[in-house]
């Protein structure tokens, strides 16, 4: 792709800390209008890509440039077009929401910022808490708060750390809505760590899995999914717990038990309908069939257990 | 390209800071304003003992050692509300530069030390006690403040890198440190008061050739421009000394990601 049309190129980025490599020679790129969520176990790295991103650690490695611009070269001009927020950021406690939202809005030279600072409020529905200090309001509150600080450049790419940890559903939905909204309207582009997957399958437009600093997979949410070999089938059924046991040992396939009457079997999706053939021509009343297909959660689960039923490679 | 906007932003936080912290206003003006009476009152004392020249060195070193507690002070404490806030990050993630950032905590600090020593401590001092800062001459007080405030922006930088670098485990530095000057540059008394091996260090100090040479202008009323001088060119090293420290401990910072563990 055309470094015009990608936001954020990363190349060879790695970072060690004395002999522990945090981030391991990963190179990604986030193309404009597109969301790329960043994966992985605690310790894969992500928290670590996000700083070297935003440059309060410096990398031992590689590249980054944002539009084109190579960011050690050119910090300020790249800040200037980003943002980010996360769950885990404050703002200055002591002041008040709306002292700090004018700071920053100066930080970032925002023209008409009262302007700017009160259409932002009403999105996140923070207007009300203006002259409250921030360490006064509630973690939610304080996440939105971040939210308007980190919308308040019209940034054209956001980096993403969690960013609804602390909001309620309704408060997290209306700002994955928004985000939807932005990345449609304004080809607003992201970087965005969660570890909510529906919310990273909702969002993410390429999901890339970091373990143990390297990148492990780098794909689109159903084609993730779909390395997962094995899907999962629950049968409740009526008749002998050892005729069902004997039937799926005879496929060589991998089941428990979780009641007496019920069965949980790994297994290839072709499979299904043989299994099921087999049970019932051997007089297996089945009353109740639940596919479960393999979801981002998954995926995670099989990265982070080091499972081999995730395939690194198509 | 130095920001107007962005420097502007960070007095703006430094001042509802400020008027918001009980601590801030405590540690500034209250305890400026109580060493003033504190000394003045020993000053008094010293002045019933015929010591009169030992009274106005006193009283005319607590002055200007508030203007040199109150900058660095100022400087280095700015930064670190930010961090126990866990919003340093946050703002060095927003496009402002280095130089920017320090040329806002360095007026913001200056402006504070301003205020309390020209705006509280002299007139504090005129009235109370009869002491006239200002019998020195204005171009004396003028470059003694200079050169107090430049000698306290490089401790401030010098101590915000260790803040840095090694995280607020060792924060007191910010209150503390400054006062290792107290006794060593002879901010009360004159330096031929030290042992021989002490005053070689205190003149390699620029603050001991100020208070030196303010201690001269109140006996002789004659400026000895040449310490003055002196004392200036020592300090802008110093300045440059400090900031290439600073550069060099906030790469530091940031190589080991302490920059970034300050704030967790």
């Amino acid at each position: 792709m055309n470094t015009k049309e990608n936001v954020l190129e990363v190349k060879h980025l790695t970072k060690i800390y004395g002999t522990y490599k945090a981030v391991d020679d990963i190179s990604f790129v986030v193309p404009k209008g597109s969301a790329i969520g960043l994966l992985g176990p605690n310790g894969a790295g992500k928290t670590t890509t996000i700083q070297v991103l935003l440059g309060v650690t410096l990398s031992n490695g590689g590249s980054i440039s944002y539009f084109g611009m190579n960011f050690e070269k050119h910090r300020q001009a790249c800040l200037q077009m980003i943002n980010f927020a996360s769950s885990f950021n404050s703002l200055q406690g002591r002041i008040t929401v709306w002292e700090n939202l004018i700071v920053y809005a100066g930080l970032y030279e925002i023209q008409n910022p009262d302007k700017r600072i009160k259409e932002l409020a009403e999105t996140f529905e923070v207007a009300d808490l203006f002259s409250m200090r921030y360490w006064d309001i509630s973690a939610g509150q304080k996440t939105r708060v971040n939210l308007v600080k980190a919308f308040i450049n019209d940034p054209e790419l956001i980096l993403f750390d969690e960013p609804t940890a602390s909001l309620d559903p309704d408060i997290s939905d209306k700002l994955l809505s928004l985000i939807e909204r932005l990345k449609k309207e304004r080809n607003l582009s992201l970087l965005y760590t969660s570890h909510d997957m529906d919310e990273v399958a909702r969002v993410c437009d390429d999901v890339i899995f970091l373990d143990h600093g390297k990148i492990v997979a780098h794909d689109t949410p159903l084609g993730l999914t779909k390395r997962i070999e094995h899907s999962r089938l629950t049968i409740v059924f009526e008749g002998s717990k050892q005729a069902v046991s004997d039937i799926l040992s005879k496929h060589d396939l991998t089941f428990t038990f979780p009641k007496d009457y019920s069965v949980n079997i790994k297994l290839g999706e072709s499979l299904i309908p043989k299994i099921i053939f087999n049970l019932s021509k051997e007089g297996i009343w089945i009353t109740d069939i639940t596919i479960h297909k393999p979801t981002l959660e998954d995926v995670f689960l099989s990265i982070a257990r080091g499972s081999n039923d995730f395939s690194l490679t198509h | 390209m130095i920001s107007h906007s962005r420097i502007r932003a960070l007095l703006l936080q430094e001042w509802h800071l400020s008027k918001r912290s009980l601590e801030i206003i405590v540690d500034t003006a209250f305890f400026s304003v109580i060493d003033i009476l504190v000394l003045g009152y020993v000053s008094m004392f010293l002045l019933g003992t015929s010591n009169g020249l030992a009274a106005r060195y006193l009283i005319f070193g607590a002055i200007w050692w508030e203007v040199i507690r109150v900058t660095q002070y100022s400087m280095t404490m700015n930064s670190l509300w930010n961090i126990w806030a866990r919003n340093l990050s946050n703002m060095f993630i927003a496009p402002l530069s280095l130089r920017e950032y320090f040329i806002a905590i360095c007026v913001s600090a200056t402006m504070k030390s301003a205020v309390i020593a020209f705006g509280v401590l002299v007139p504090l001092a005129a009235w109370v006690f009869h002491f006239q800062l200002f019998s020195i001459g204005f171009a004396a007080v003028a470059l003694t403040f200079i050169n107090l405030i430049l000698f306290s922006w490089a401790i401030g930088i010098l101590l915000l890198g260790l803040i840095f670098r090694f995280g607020v485990r060792v924060q007191a530095i910010a209150w503390a440190f400054i006062f290792i000057f107290q006794p060593l540059t002879a901010v009360f008394y004159p330096v031929s008061v030290l042992p021989p091996m002490l005053q070689h260090i205190a003149l390699a100090i620029p603050l001991t050739h100020i208070f030196e040479a303010g201690r001269y202008v109140l006996q002789y009323g004659q400026m000895p421009l040449e310490r003055y001088l002196m004392a200036t060119i020592f300090n802008i090293a110093l300045f440059v000394f400090s900031l290439c420290v600073f550069r060099y401990l906030l790469r530091r910072a940031k190589d080991t990601g302490q920059f970034v563990r300050n704030e967790s």
